[in-house]
């Protein structure tokens, strides 16, 4: 403390050691916080084709087409703890072959700051819903989900799974492509 | 180039640098605290950082250079003795007593 260097540096080893335990603070205000919020999906059409899977050896998989509609109020998720939402849509089901299947559907990143009033009407998927087999046609229970990570500026990385979820079962013929 | 800086007269006395260091402590203890309510209240930790930074910035100010309050009480150094007495190991007991503080 006799000369300015070591008044600086003990100066700044305190600011350091103030801003981490006001960052873990800022933690602890939020950890325990309820991240789900209710969601809405809604899927309007389902066409399922059965189509050539170039990255394997069988000749035909399952592919589904999705058409849905997602809202949802994301506004209780955040606080001064959460940087930006990462948000999927993910199909769960079950074939013969595996008890459970996850595809991701559909993906949005919600920043802070941005509109957090999800209203999306007669949404297409991002990525192809492919089974990996023919696990897709008449399968009954294919559940739609709607989950987030919440990114946060200090502590854990949290996965949470939005409450309401749809389940639907899938046709039992395949959509006859049409080459003209 | 240095031996120009180190002419510069920088240091504090001990209770100079005991005041220094209170008020830098609670300069940022005190902006921790507004910081974080603020933070809290309108939901924006970026808030609470700038904050801390502020009040780092004045306790820079206030306790970085020797200001004349940190240099109220020098040390009574003893006089110099003439080499010819010959009692030259004879130490300035006063002002050790006092708490040294780093």
């Amino acid at each position: 403390m006799n000369t300015v260097l070591s008044r600086a540096n003990s100066l700044f080893a305190f600011s350091l050691s103030v801003m981490a335990a006001l960052t873990f603070g800022c933690f602890i205000t939020t950890a325990f916080k309820d991240r789900r919020v209710p969601v809405d999906i809604h899927v309007s059409k389902v066409m399922l084709k059965n189509v050539d899977d170039f990255t394997g050896p069988r000749e035909r998989s399952d592919l589904g087409f999705l058409t849905f509609d997602l809202s949802a109020d994301l506004q209780p998720i955040f606080d001064w703890n959460v940087k930006q939402l990462f948000l999927y849509l993910s199909a769960e089901y079950a074939t013969k072959s595996n008890s459970l299947n996850q595809v991701v559907l559909w993906d949005k990143i919600v920043l802070r700051g941005e509109n957090t009033m999800l209203n999306l009407r007669d949404m297409k998927s991002k990525y192809f819903f492919f089974d990996d087999g023919n696990g897709l046609r008449a399968n009954k229970n294919i559940t739609l989900t709607l989950s987030w990570n919440v990114v946060p500026n200090a502590g854990i990385l949290p996965l949470v799974a939005g409450s309401g979820h749809v389940s639907l079962p899938f046709p039992d013929t395949y959509e006859i492509t049409k080459s003209y | 180039m240095l031996s120009m800086f180190k002419t510069i007269p920088t240091h504090m006395d001990y209770k100079g640098q005991k005041l220094a260091e209170q008020i830098f402590q609670g300069i940022i203890l005190i902006s921790a605290v507004i910081g974080f309510v603020y933070g809290l209240i309108v939901e924006q930790f970026g808030w609470t950082v700038y904050i801390v930074l502020a009040g780092f910035a004045v306790s820079c100010v206030l306790t970085l250079p020797p200001w004349p309050m940190y240099r109220k009480n020098p040390l009574s150094w003893q006089p110099v003795v003439p080499e010819s007495s010959g009692e030259s190991n004879q130490k300035p007991q006063e002002s050790l007593k006092k708490k040294k503080h780093k």
